[in-house]
């Protein structure tokens, strides 16, 4: 048995050995060929590595993202800027009726629900974005930095909260948007059953549907969009607290330094690059929010039966292109040039603060 | 002696670890055939989900030596319930264990790991895997009589006087606490007295932060809970209007929802839509950004920096203005991938091509490959390498971890993606839904009876099915993920 | 094989425009199967220089011929050298044998012969027992034995150290060194071995260069170099502690040092820069009196710290020949000792 053993792995050791030689062999009959082939350019003085200055060789191994940069990304950046000008596009005939300059532009900022309110309600997609970047940025980061904190400060069980809490990061945004919308039901939902235990009537407190009033549309909105997004910022918080020299927080304790000091005059200002960076990325990221509302509103962003809508800026800017007012691209496309003069602004006002208060 | 011993513990391990393996085939295999075995109440080709309630079949067509067994929705219900339950357990094992026995060395074996063995054949008693629970039982003598040298039948004589032991030894602490506190002057009882007061408060600081972090973690936790719940719900139990069912008993989980919504509402095509999509233009991201990343670290060239800080510019640039020409790109005016009558469309080339390439994992790998020491290439260059050997044999292996983050990161996106494969599979071509990726999917399917009710269960049961996969695969790669994200900082 | 370079020249202009003259007109010869050290202070252009020899950057001007054939513009791979740098350079995600084996999967070899081949290298560095392990799990010593294993597997004609010394410890240098040179006189192999510790150049080598600013100072054998420094900064350069360097005129052919005629030397009268190594002078009571400064007695020397000309001097001396407590001394140096340099071109006048 033993022997048959050895026997059987000799065998395969052999066959292994076999493939191995095969392939070296190949390697060293095309290495010759090469050679000959560079011997041979020598010979007949042509050098072609000379021939080649860096930026071909370099054009050999970028060409394959450039080009599906230039078509899918930076042709969409001259195009849009080409689309603004038209009037009234026709996409599938591919004709236009003349040019206007700043008409797309205008008809975006006073159309109704953009920026001004639609007549009979108080929302418009303006105005909820603003509001769900405003309430759940300052919310998220807070509650990350928080959490991540409390979580430098433990030991036991901290790699399972830590776990715990990157889980919304590896979800389905929809998916988990209609479990949320479940959660949220009138009647039966989880929500409305935990509020009627503490002997609160709830049989009849809408959030998502038919009656639901605004702003508990919106807090059921913000509450996902918080839960969902707290997982990253856990993750980049925690790392970089820990990233953080441990001298410090001993010199701080030598010289009896309350927590709460230390929180905001050690670890805060160490990590400040970091908040800063979250703090953009995160008011970019709130304002292209979209998924989200459509998991739990639909594609329209409203609740039944309601005479509001939840749309986002891009939502506004989309409904151009999926169907719902299909045609009207020029108009989509200066949508989404405020959007980008928008978040511009915003990026560089936010750089110019944080020259002033980011310590690095 | 102690090396042989050692040796002899990785052999049974290894041993330990097929039949762990085929344990896990097993429960799989037997899931999988119980699963095709679940029958819907037919209409000929389609379901009818009203009936799915109150359809009661009994399962009686077993083949071999089960052609006797008689099972009826509960009993098959709890059969499946457990032999999920199994895989569950016995899976992260598995895994675990792989990685663990790959590394072990003869220091690793101390009375934790061996306690930790005995606990884990107990666990292979309990999911029937009663081969992997004798060889661990084993195992565990074979440790204890490395690290004491006991054989097992010494080993139980042991135990007794070692408890005795244990006690005795506990008294005579407790005696020299009390003989300690009888000294008593001024000032060791006003230190004593300031050490409890610390203590009592770092207590209850820590006592409310693992408050805070349970609170916390409940949040993020019951919807999952939920999901994972409603998605085995019948349809009155999951649309109740009063006092929902927070726990089902295991006949109670009713698996046939997720074969409705995989064979009858289509969401096995959706998942291999996704899958072929994730592949591919993974497969196409990874390609393009190594390529790039490596000219942009490794080759000098004119221009290398300004084209280099376009990209970075174009990445404030919003999504959705691309999207827009894009649209256009792919359709009648441009490509003509879409837009055409049915059957004549390119789905996967205008749901694929365009995201080929990433500028922002461009830039992640580019810092990675920049950290590579450029004598390394050197060194290369002298042995003979070629740019692109040193590209495929040097810095790939050494960028390797970053590359499966970005392949990671990469397939969530993918499985993410909403707008994009909407918009084209929602123009012209009526079987545009065939093309549907997941979370078109998850939106667009109609969950409406002919009443007019929404199927919340079948509903939260797609949901639950595409959260499923992509939880396996954290949960498989949990560390190389959360390091990178901690890192990287990408995704807006 | 033979060595040479011609007028070899690299200039890295940057992108203000401004010049950096790395290696200025080299002209150097090393002879088959010797070790030559190239010395110098960081930044003179040692490795530019060595990588001009690999091929790995261009040279601006001149010429490097292997033997009778011109390889300046040959490709690092054709020239068949081998190259250790200063951090090693081992591929961190390969073990110790596949780091070894990678020169051979580009050249014509079987594999049965690449596999002996670098198990006969890794014998012949002393680490044959290593092969399994990744370059982490290695010591420094280890993986600069590695190093050198990879750069000698393929059977180089020139071997080429780039500073392969200076992440060891003392003591590891030590032995390190001894075993390079041990390594070298094996296999006969021509090499070039950059450092900027002299005292490892001077122990190592067969010959030595030592540049400053690019350009050549001196070539020649260490203790001939030591005994005659070809100009100032040499003499300062080579030896520990540094050689008293100081200004003096010589006045009739004599050397006047504290105003007082010092020794008889063959020069033309003028101003000159004047080199004492301290280890040179000799306690004898035919000498000049000085007074003692100061006094640190180490172990078997003595250093006595003395005025010359308004110059601090240092003078070793044998601890057997002095008293505790003594205030002045009488000391000799000899005449070929004293090194006399131009004060323009800084080249040596006489050797005594
Ligand atoms: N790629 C380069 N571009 C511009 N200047 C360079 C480059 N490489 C080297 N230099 C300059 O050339 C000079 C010589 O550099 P080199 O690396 O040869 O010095 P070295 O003698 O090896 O020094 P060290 O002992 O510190 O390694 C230095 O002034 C350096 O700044
Ligand atoms: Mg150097």
């Amino acid at each position: 048995m033993g022997n048959f053993i050895k026997n059987a792995k000799e065998f395969l050791i052999k066959i292994g050995n076999a493939i191995k030689n095969f392939f070296w062999n190949i390697r060293r009959y095309i290495n010759k060929f090469k050679r000959k082939i560079s011997d041979f350019l020598d010979k007949k003085k042509i050098n072609p590595a000379g021939k080649f200055p860096g930026w071909a060789k370099a054009l050999v191994y970028l060409s394959p993202a450039l080009i599906v940069l230039g078509i899918f990304t930076f042709w969409p950046i001259i195009n849009s800027f080409a689309l603004v000008v038209y009037e009234n596009y026709n996409m599938t005939s591919d004709s236009i009726t003349g040019y206007t300059i700043f008409g797309n532009f205008i008809k975006v900022l006073t159309d109704e629900s953009f920026i001004v309110p639609a007549s009979h309600t108080a929302s418009s997609a303006v105005i909820n974005t603003l509001i769900i970047v405003f309430i759940s940025v300052p919310i998220s980061i807070f509650l990350a930095l928080g959490i991540s904190v409390a979580l430098n400060s433990i030991k036991p069980l901290k790699g399972f909260f830590q776990t715990v809490y990157f889980l919304p990061y590896v979800t389905n945004t929809i998916a988990i948007g209609l479990v949320f919308a479940y959660m949220f039901k009138t009647q039966g939902g989880l929500v409305n059953q935990f509020i009627s235990f503490f002997g609160i009537d709830a049989s009849e407190l809408s959030w998502v549907e038919t009656n639901a009033v605004y702003w508990r549309s919106m807090f059921v909105l913000i509450f996902y969009s918080v839960w969902s997004s707290l997982a990253f910022k856990i993750m980049v918080f925690l790392t970089s607290i820990q990233g953080i020299d441990k001298q410090y927080y001993q010199a701080a304790s030598i010289d009896a330094t309350p927590k709460g000091r230390i929180f905001s005059k050690i670890t805060v200002p160490l990590i400040s690059p970091m908040i800063f960076y979250i703090t953009v990325t995160s008011v970019i990221g709130a304002f292209k929010i979209y998924n989200a509302i459509v998991a739990l509103f639909g594609v329209q962003g409203t609740p039944p039966g309601a005479n509001y809508n939840l749309q986002s800026i891009v939502m506004y800017i989309y409904q151009f292109i999926d169907g719902s007012k299909e045609g009207q691209l020029s108009v989509a496309a200066a949508g989404s040039l405020i959007l980008f003069a928008i978040i511009l602004v915003l990026t560089i006002v936010q750089m110019q603060v944080s020259k002033k208060r980011v310590h690095y | 002696m102690e090396k042989q011993l050692f040796l002899k513990s990785k052999k049974i391990e290894k041993i330990t670890l097929i039949f762990d393996a085929l344990a896990v085939i097993t429960y799989i295999a037997l899931f999988l055939f119980l699963f095709n075995h679940l029958q819907m109440p037919m209409d000929g080709q389609s379901v009818i989900l009203e009936d799915l309630e109150t359809f009661n079949p009994i399962y009686n067509d077993f083949p071999g030596i089960f052609s006797n067994l008689v099972l009826n929705r509960g009993q098959m219900n709890s059969i499946i319930s457990i032999l999920i339950i199994f895989f569950i357990v016995a899976f992260p094992m598995l895994f675990i264990n792989i990685k663990k026995n790959k590394t072990r060395t003869i220091y690793d074996i101390d009375s934790y790991s061996t306690a930790s063995t005995f606990v884990q054949a107990i666990i292979n008693l309990l999911t029937f895997n009663f081969v992997g629970a004798g060889l661990r039982v084993y195992n565990t003598f074979v440790y204890i009589k490395f690290l004491k040298g006991y054989s097992p039948k010494e080993f139980f004589k042991s135990i007794i006087p070692a408890i005795k032991n244990k006690r005795a030894e506990r008294k005579a602490k407790k005696l020299e606490i009390v003989e300690d506190e009888e000294v008593k002057d001024e000032y060791s009882l006003s230190i004593k007295k300031s050490i409890r007061r610390q203590t009592a408060v770092s207590t209850v600081r820590l006592l409310l932060t693992y408050l805070f972090l349970v609170l916390i973690a409940l949040i993020i936790i019951i919807p999952f809970y939920w999901m994972v719940l409603t998605s085995v719900k019948t349809f009155s139990e999951s649309s109740s209007t009063l006092n929902p069912q927070f726990f089902l008993w295991i006949d109670r989980w009713n698996w046939v929802n997720y074969k409705v919504v995989l064979t009858e509402q289509n969401f096995g095509l959706y998942i291999k839509n996704t899958v072929i999509v994730a592949l591919l233009s993974t497969f196409g991201t990874i390609i393009t950004t190594v390529l790039s990343a490596y000219a942009f670290a490794r080759i000098e060239f004119k221009g290398r920096e300004l084209l280099f800080s376009i990209l970075i510019m174009t990445m404030m640039i919003p999504g959705e203005l691309y999207i827009i020409t894009n649209f256009i790109t792919v359709s009648k005016n441009g490509f003509g991938w879409i837009g055409n009558p049915a059957g004549e469309n390119q789905y996967f080339l205008a749901m694929i091509l365009p995201f080929v390439t990433s500028i922002s994992y461009i830039f992640f790998l580019r810092q990675n490959f920049k950290q590579i020491p450029e004598s390394l290439y050197k060194a290369a260059r002298v042995d003979g390498c070629s740019d692109f050997k040193y590209l495929m044999r040097v810095m790939v292996p050494i960028a390797s971890p970053t590359i499966f983050t970005i392949t990671i990161l990469n397939i969530f996106g993918s499985w993410n993606a909403y707008i994009w494969p909407r918009i084209i599979t929602s123009v012209g071509d009526i079987n545009g839904s065939n093309y549907w990726l997941i979370s078109n999917a998850l939106r667009d399917t109609d969950f409406v009876l002919d009443t007019g009710r929404v199927m919340y269960n079948l509903q939260i049961a797609a949901s639950t099915l595409v959260t499923v996969p992509l939880l396996i695969v954290f949960f498989m790669f949990r560390k190389y993920i959360m390091n990178g994200i901690g890192r990287s900082g990408t995704k807006g | 094989m033979e060595l040479r370079l011609e007028k070899l020249t690299k200039v890295f202009t940057n992108k203000n425009g401004q010049e950096t003259r790395a290696v200025d007109n080299l002209d150097i010869t090393i002879e088959s199967g010797t070790l030559v050290a190239l010395l110098g202070p960081s930044g003179c252009g040692k490795s530019t220089t060595l990588f001009m020899i690999a091929g790995l950057v261009k040279p601006t001007g001149g010429k490097i011929f292997f033997g009778e054939d011109d390889v300046t513009k040959l490709a690092p791979e054709k020239r068949g050298i081998g190259l250790v740098f200063q951090n090693y350079a081992l591929y961190p995600h390969m073990t110790v044998f596949k780091n070894i084996l990678f020169p051979l999967e580009n050249l014509d070899v079987p594999r049965d012969e690449a596999f002996a081949r670098v198990k006969e290298m890794a014998n012949l560095v002393g680490i044959g027992e290593l092969l399994d392990r990744k370059p982490s799990q290695l010591s420094g010593g280890q993986q600069q034995r590695v190093a050198i294993a990879r750069a000698l597997v393929k059977k180089p004609r020139v071997l080429l150290l780039d500073e392969p010394l200076s992440n060891l410890d003392a003591r590891l240098r030590l032995q390190m060194r001894e075993e390079i040179k041990r390594i070298q006189r094996e296999t006969g192999i021509t090499t070039i071995f950059v450092t900027h510790d002299q005292e490892e150049a001077m122990s190592i080598s067969d010959k030595m260069v030592v540049l400053d600013f690019g350009k050549e100072q001196q070539y020649a054998a260490p203790q001939s170099m030591y005994n005659q420094p070809g100009n100032l900064f040499v003499a300062k350069f080579l030896g520990n502690p540094p050689i008293n360097a100081f200004e003096a005129e010589v006045k009739n052919k004599k050397l006047i040092i504290n105003e007082k005629p010092f020794m008889t030397l063959n020069v033309p009268d003028g101003l000159y820069d004047v080199g004492m190594r301290p280890e040179n002078f000799r306690v004898a009571d035919d000498g000049f009196k000085t007074e003692i400064k100061d006094i640190f007695h180490i172990g078997r020397d003595t250093m006595i710290h003395f005025e010359f000309n308004g110059n601090n001097v240092r003078a070793l001396v044998d601890s057997d020949t002095m008293k505790v407590n003594q205030k002045s001394v009488s000391l000799t140096i000899k005449p070929e000792r004293v090194y006399i340099f131009d004060k323009q071109t800084g080249k040596v006048v006489n050797h005594g």
